[in-house]
């Protein structure tokens, strides 16, 4: 232990780390009220990071060319050493971060920590949100199989109903007529270099309006008794008399992390076919659309939208309408109250929300 | 309502329809595949819109295993598939529907071991005196993945006494079976990402060399060359077994593995626990 | 304090536990990035001997690197590696010579082998083969 104390003082006389330590860890204080849900965004940040270092391993050994992307993947699930592991791990991990992000937007959501002053914090994350979405459409193409290549053309036509632009934004994506190679191409660029890059610089904008208003209190409990007055000038939010986050709340991060991580390795050693049909294992046939194709569970709302409305266009303008609204939230529910008890309207549209695209989803998957 | 009105100023309505412009583009919804992205023949085109007899083949081959695989009309009836103008043109190879006599030709064409032993058969040597055809059994547009179900009490009865049918059908009973367990195993090893193109080529031979047996009609040889082919679907099924032992073992890792996260789970709930 | 034990207690548990994590995630990452011996290990190539005229070599890969058969105007046959003992880089051979040169620092080898001129310090390794009924079995 003579070494370790040897090294801290010799790194905190060049950087101040015990100042550092105090200001950022334990002398970082966290209202005393505060719930297990504010854990999920260490959660997701973990889950970036393994689909980060999964992504790079696959890279190692992945062709991003039309002729040999199928059986690229084909050698990772069978050849390759815990190849299977690397690729489940990935798979799945996309799929978790989707779900996690969704229940940490609902906490969000539901203990009113998108109003004032944390308006920005909203739209990083709904951001981050939309490019979740798109790294995820993007890395679905990848492997080359008969879902991978039809659930791509069916998604890209969507942007066809645009009017004015819709078609030649659908050549743009497709980077011709038709998905082909020049697709695998430009979606493997976005997939492991344009959207990972941002997605990064989005959470460090994410993580820096975090910290700079400082954590909300849990609306829950004494003291919510009168929402607090709106400061007409900066103010740090901090908790006197909280708990500190470091040992207190990191060891809940933790233990989320490890909840997280026991559910999440559940899923790949006992259900990896949950998220793949027998056509994720046919390698892509340009000229042989398989029966019922369908979107992930997480798209499933959004087709089944479109399959309502006969028109595409007026489909696609709900859920963007729908969407717009979601990010421009905090500028619409202005009031300062946090209490979802004591928000009737806002309980009820979120209910209503929630049940509406659950139902959507259902339907969506046996349609 | 304050938060209505500022929708009135002209920033918060830029900033709304750009960000709306830029949700729909970066939004990708799926939507149901245009049918002009699957290129079908022009016989298809034309005859799946025309009525009753002219139409029903379209229909009833749109269920049949040719179709899965992509086998449309011109494969069996030749013309041109892509030239509306030439599609029924004799000239251009199309042979219309065939006579009776002329059916086993006309699917021996792909099919021309079975037609060697049909030819041989006591099925075939009474092709045009009252004896089946391939037609007989396997209809003609609506064929289906060829199994023991073919013959029946009701399909062969049609000619004579089901006795030697039942024979033969008893003969290939057993080995039928181990081809249908295998052929499942192989698919579900394929639906979870398992190589299975060896194995599922090596099957499909020896599924094929066996049901062309029963064209022979003849129990003799299908018992006799059953033993053989019942040798190679061991080697099939020993090699299943090895995927299946190693499946096996990952579930039992994968045991261990999440009781650790759960236990670490605990450990760091307990020491959480010790600060409060 | 009660908890001071506890806490010591439930340290040490804790880090054997990420210990024994950590060493189960890197060993499955360790085996995936680790190069494969196993395919390329003692593979057997064969040659027939009409395959290799008088005073000609053969140029070929074995066990995942480069390897080279020479039939001398003696008319005796050799399997050599072809990797100069200097810096790795290929050598050549001169059929006008009946040698090897290495194009990189001019080293040169006998047909058997052994160097005769330049920086190489070793001669090249042979590989072990054998002829029977007019077919070359290398390894």
């Amino acid at each position: 232990m003579g070494l370790f104390k040897r090294l801290y003082d010799w790194i905190d006389l060049r950087i101040g780390a015990r100042e550092i330590v105090k200001k950022e860890l334990t002398g970082y204080l966290l209202p005393r009220n505060i719930n297990e849900w504010y854990s999920l965004g260490s959660v997701l940040l973990v889950i970036f990071a393994l689909q980060v270092l999964t992504g790079m391993l696959l890279m190692v050994y992945y062709v991003p060319d039309a002729e040999k992307a199928f059986k690229s993947v084909t050698f990772i699930m069978n050849d390759l050493p815990y190849g299977w592991l690397i690729r489940l791990c990935h798979a799945v991990g996309s799929n978790m971060m989707v779900a996690v992000l969704l229940l940490h937007m609902l906490s969000t959501l539901t203990m009113g920590s998108f109003k004032k002053p944390r308006e920005l914090n909203w739209v990083t994350g709904f951001i981050l949100f939309t490019l979740v979405q798109g790294i995820s459409l993007t890395g679905y193409l990848l492997p080359w199989s008969q879902l991978s290549f039809w659930a791509t053309t069916v998604a890209t036509n969507s942007a066809a109903a645009i009017p004015v632009v819709g078609p030649y934004l659908v050549e743009f994506l497709r980077g011709g007529k038709l998905v082909g190679p020049p697709t695998l191409g430009r979606f493997f660029a976005m997939h492991v270099a344009v959207i990972p890059v941002i997605i990064a610089a989005t959470i460090g904008a994410h993580l820096f309006l975090l910290k700079r208003t400082g954590i909300s209190t849990p609306p829950f409990g004494p003291q919510e008794a009168s929402p607090p007055a709106p400061a007409s000038s900066y103010h740090y939010e901090s908790h006197p008399g909280g708990i500190p986050f470091f040992p207190n709340y990191a060891l809940q991060d933790l233990t989320s992390i490890c909840v997280y991580f026991a559910v999440f390795l559940a899923v790949v050693f006992y259900a990896p076919n949950l998220l793949f049909t027998p056509d994720a294992f046919v390698p892509a046939n340009p000229f042989q659309t398989p029966a019922h194709i369908k979107p992930e569970w997480y798209f499933l709302a959004n087709y089944q939208t479109l399959k309502i409305f006969p028109s595409e266009l007026l489909g696609l303008s709900v859920q963007a309408a729908a969407m717009t609204f979601l990010a421009l939230l905090p500028f619409v529910d202005r009031s300062p109250q946090r209490n979802p008890l004591k928000r009737p309207l806002f309980l009820a549209c979120t209910i209503g929300g929630i049940l509406l695209w659950i139902g959507l989803t259902i339907w969506g998957h046996f349609s | 309502m304050t938060e209505l009105s500022q929708l009135r100023r002209p920033s918060l309505r830029v900033a709304l329809g750009a960000l709306a412009l830029a949700t729909l583009a970066a939004f990708a919804a799926p939507r149901p595949a245009l049918a002009a992205e699957q290129p079908e023949t022009v016989c298809i085109q034309c005859h799946g819109s025309l009525p009753d007899k002219l139409g029903a083949p379209v229909k009833l081959w749109r269920t049949s295993i040719h179709a899965e695989n992509g086998i449309s009309c011109n494969a069996c009836h030749g013309g041109d598939p892509k030239d509306a103008a030439d599609a029924m043109n004799r000239s251009r190879g199309f042979l219309g529907a065939p006579k009776e006599t002329d059916i086993p030709a006309f699917c021996g064409r792909c099919h021309p071991g079975v037609l060697k032993d049909y030819l041989a058969s006591a099925h075939g040597k009474r092709l045009g005196q009252g004896g089946p055809t391939c037609f007989t059994c396997h209809s003609n547009h609506a064929i289906q993945k060829a199994s023991l179900t073919l013959i029946n009490e009701k399909s062969c009865t049609r000619c004579h006494s089901f006795e030697r049918a039942r024979a033969i059908r008893d003969a290939m009973l057993q080995t039928e079976g181990y081809i249908v367990n295998i052929d499942a195993r192989i698919k579900g090893f394929q639906a979870q990402g398992v190589d299975t193109d060896r194995l599922g080529k090596g099957l499909f031979a020896t599924r094929n060399r066996f049901h062309t047996l029963f064209h022979d009609v003849n129990v003799t040889r299908v018992k006799a060359e059953s033993t053989q082919i019942n040798v190679e679907l061991a080697k099939l099924d020993q090699d299943l077994k090895v995927i299946e032992e190693a499946r096996a073992k990952r579930k039992t890792v994968g045991a261990f593995v999440i009781a650790g996260a759960l236990l670490l789970a605990g450990l760091f709930h307990l020491m959480k626990k010790t600060f409060d | 304090m009660e908890n001071d034990g506890r806490r010591k207690f439930l340290g040490v548990c804790l880090a054997g536990a990420t210990a024994a994590a950590a060493a189960a995630a890197a060993y499955p990452v360790f085996r995936y990035l680790a190069p494969r011996s196993d395919a390329l290990g003692a593979k057997k190539l064969e040659f027939a001997v009409s395959d290799l005229p008088e005073g000609e070599a053969k140029f070929f890969e074995y066990a995942g690197s480069s390897a080279v058969l020479v039939k001398t105007s003696a008319g005796a046959v050799v399997a050599l590696s072809a990797v100069c003992t200097h810096l790795g880089c290929i050598v050549q051979w001169e059929k006008d010579k009946q040698d090897f040169l290495c194009p990189c620092h001019g080293g040169r080898y006998s047909p058997d082998g052994a160097v005769t001129a330049g920086p190489p310090p070793r001669p090249l390794a042979k590989i072990p083969f054998t002829v029977e009924n007019g077919k070359i079995t290398v390894g």
